[in-house]
């Protein structure tokens, strides 16, 4: 298992970056704000860091076995490492002020670090129908829905803790909830579309590889369920006028559902997707 | 517009038909005998009602190009979907090496009643598969040689398997893991005349280990085979199935007799002679038809576009301002609009 070391040492990156987070919140005599950006500077570099040695991890192993982490449950906690890393890395960067909310996307992003750390890191074999150039696009638009619904649920998290007083002033250099809210439905709207356009290449990909494009399989319904709740939570939005509050529950709900999508299906089905073998 | 119809296109109905349409996927896992399908036709016909009356009262719909385009493209999938159901054919057909694609011989078939396909333009012969196995029997990909005639009469050499299946006239043909050996007999009755055919034995290498089946001669008893193969199968190594490479030999046991046949080799039984032909490979093949594929395809891409246009737009008209709140600077959208509702 080659990739191990690498893969250790992203995850020590991630640490690292989630323990900075959290030290930039500590009490501080004086000179907060020199200290604050420069925090944030090094959880930048350590993020950056960390899906470095994610992408050398995934290298590593994709040589040595052959091909792309598809297959089993260690593989996809991985490349859900890299590929959320990745995306929230890049709106670290480009979107400052949603910097803090950091507090709640790393510690969501551990969950996945905790779990690879304590299953079989497993050799697989690729399935003959997994050689399809739509599986790759399947998978990646399912990453970025996963990322954006990442991204939403820790705006939504921000929301949700802001009502206690304990929580207020680790999140007061971030925007009022207004603008909060707004850009968490915004990323959920972005993880919809991205939602659709998996199921589209899946559909694609099914018809070729099994001769069907939807058979209610473990993944096909739970996914579908999973578009249904997050359409009828934007719709919601429209017909109700939502509550705050209510609507970050509901960012929740959805992202807890597709987690549980993404990770579950392998525990209450044998194969994920109908013959996938 | 009667309120009855507003409220049948608003988003609230939407709501409603959302939620029945879950419990009908739930129910509809892993599609069990016992659910009807009405359980999903039902919310499907009340989100196609609404979608269309969205459509044409919701000005937030029908007004904004993004998502008239999005609820379109939803409301042809629904509708395609439905046609597809009525148009559709399913079925499946074993073919020996060397054999023609014979629309009598499909078992299994399930079709819509309106299904208005052309078996007839499906021509092609089946020329043998090889399968690669790796370590632990594990299937790898499956190399299935055909010989297709097209409209002209002319053949052309294909090479199906997997996730490549033949397109002809509309029907999709797959390869599938269920394949094996056929043993080619000829049976010489006592009057003279013989009838050629193969015995299909049981899925290779699934089922190693009951290679056995039975025919009935004309006018005769029934005759039991058991085949003993010698196909390199490796439990723990990598291996290729490959029909033409492999060596059967036959046993055959009628009333308490048991012989053992090689290829080439003859048997006289009661009421006629057994030739052993020769070994050979069968597949089992998927056909598969729905000619609403590529416009599904079509409206589900339209609709995504639909949904990215409607963002661009969107985001375009309402930047946001993120600044910070202890820049005690004014908190909200750019556009000093109330929040937009998004959709």
């Amino acid at each position: 298992m080659t990739e191990l070391p690498w893969l250790y040492a992203a995850l020590t990156a991630y640490g690292l970056a989630t323990a900075f987070a959290y030290y930039d919140i500590m009490p501080v005599r004086g000179g907060r704000v020199a200290r604050h950006a420069y925090n944030e500077r090094l959880v930048l570099l350590l993020l950056l860091t960390a899906v470095g040695l994610m992408m050398a991890a995934l290298g590593e192993r994709w040589l040595r076995l052959g091909h792309g982490p598809f297959v089993n449950l260690f593989e996809l906690l991985m490349s859900q490492l890299f590929s959320l890393g990745v995306i929230y890395t890049l709106v670290y960067w480009r979107v400052p002020a949603m910097r803090r909310g950091a507090l709640v996307a790393l510690p969501m992003l551990w969950i996945l670090g905790s779990w690879v750390l304590v299953i079989e890191p497993m050799d697989s074999v690729l399935p003959p129908t997994y050689h399809n150039d739509w599986l790759w696009a399947h998978v990646g638009f399912g990453k970025v829905f996963l990322s954006f619904c990442l991204l939403g649920s820790s705006l939504a998290g921000v929301l949700l803790l802001r009502r206690w007083p304990l929580f207020q002033g680790w999140f007061r250099v971030m925007p009022a909830d207004k603008v909060i809210d707004a850009l968490a439905w915004r990323f959920m709207l972005i993880a919809f579309a991205f939602h659709t356009l998996m199921l589209i290449a899946g559909a694609v990909w099914a018809q070729d590889a099994w001769g069907r494009y939807w058979a209610w399989d473990a993944l096909e319904t739970s996914s579908f369920l999973n578009w249904l709740l997050l359409g009828a939570s934007l719709h919601a939005r429209v017909s109700y006028k939502v509550p705050m509050r209510v609507g970050a529950v509901l960012i929740i709900v959805v992202f807890v559902f597709a987690f549980f999508t993404y990770f579950g299906a392998p525990f209450y089905s044998e194969a994920a997707h109908k013959g996938v073998i | 517009m009667s309120r009855r119809l507003k409220w049948l296109g608003s988003t609230r109905f939407t709501l409603v038909g959302m939620a029945l349409l879950g419990v009908g996927a739930a129910l509809s896992y892993d599609n069990p005998v016992t659910t009807p399908v009405w359980v999903l036709v039902i919310p499907l016909l009340l989100l196609a009602l609404n979608l269309l009356l969205a459509i044409i009262i919701n000005p937030a719909i029908n007004r904004r190009p993004g998502l008239l385009l999005f609820h379109v493209g939803l409301l042809s999938i629904v509708s395609l979907v439905a046609v597809g159901r009525l148009t559709f054919m399913e079925a499946h057909i074993e073919l020996v090496d060397g054999a023609a694609f014979d629309p009598d011989s499909l078992f299994d078939v399930r079709q819509g009643p309106w299904h208005g396909g052309d078996l007839e333009r499906i021509r092609f012969i089946q020329q043998g598969y090889t399968v690669e196995y790796r370590p632990g029997m594990k299937r790898g990909l499956t190399y299935n040689h055909i010989l297709l005639a097209d409209d002209k009469g002319l053949v052309e050499p294909r090479v199906i398997g997997d996730d490549r299946p033949l397109l002809v006239a509309g029907y999709r043909l797959y390869s599938t893991s269920n394949k094996g050996f056929a043993p080619r007999l000829t049976w010489v009755a006592e009057d003279g005349t013989s009838v050629s055919g193969s015995i299909n034995m049981p899925s290779y290498p699934l089922l190693y280990f009951r290679q056995a089946n039975e025919w009935t001669p004309p006018g005769g008893p029934a005759i039991k085979f058991w085949l003993q193969l010698e196909t390199g199968l490796k439990e723990d190594a990598a291996w290729v199935l490959q029909p033409e490479r492999a060596t059967g030999t036959l046993v055959v046991n009628q009333a308490g007799q048991r012989v053992e046949l090689q290829p080439g080799e003859s048997l006289t039984l009661p009421g006629g002679t057994l030739h052993y032909d020769q070994l050979s490979g069968w597949m089992g093949f998927k056909v598969f038809y729905d000619p609403t594929l590529p416009f599904l395809f079509i409206s589900a891409i339209l609709a995504v576009l639909g949904l990215f246009i409607h963002y661009w737009r969107k985001f375009k008209a309402e930047p946001l301002l993120l600044k910070s709140e202890s820049d005690g600077q004014s908190l909200s959208l750019s556009s000093a609009k109330t929040v937009q509702v998004d959709r």
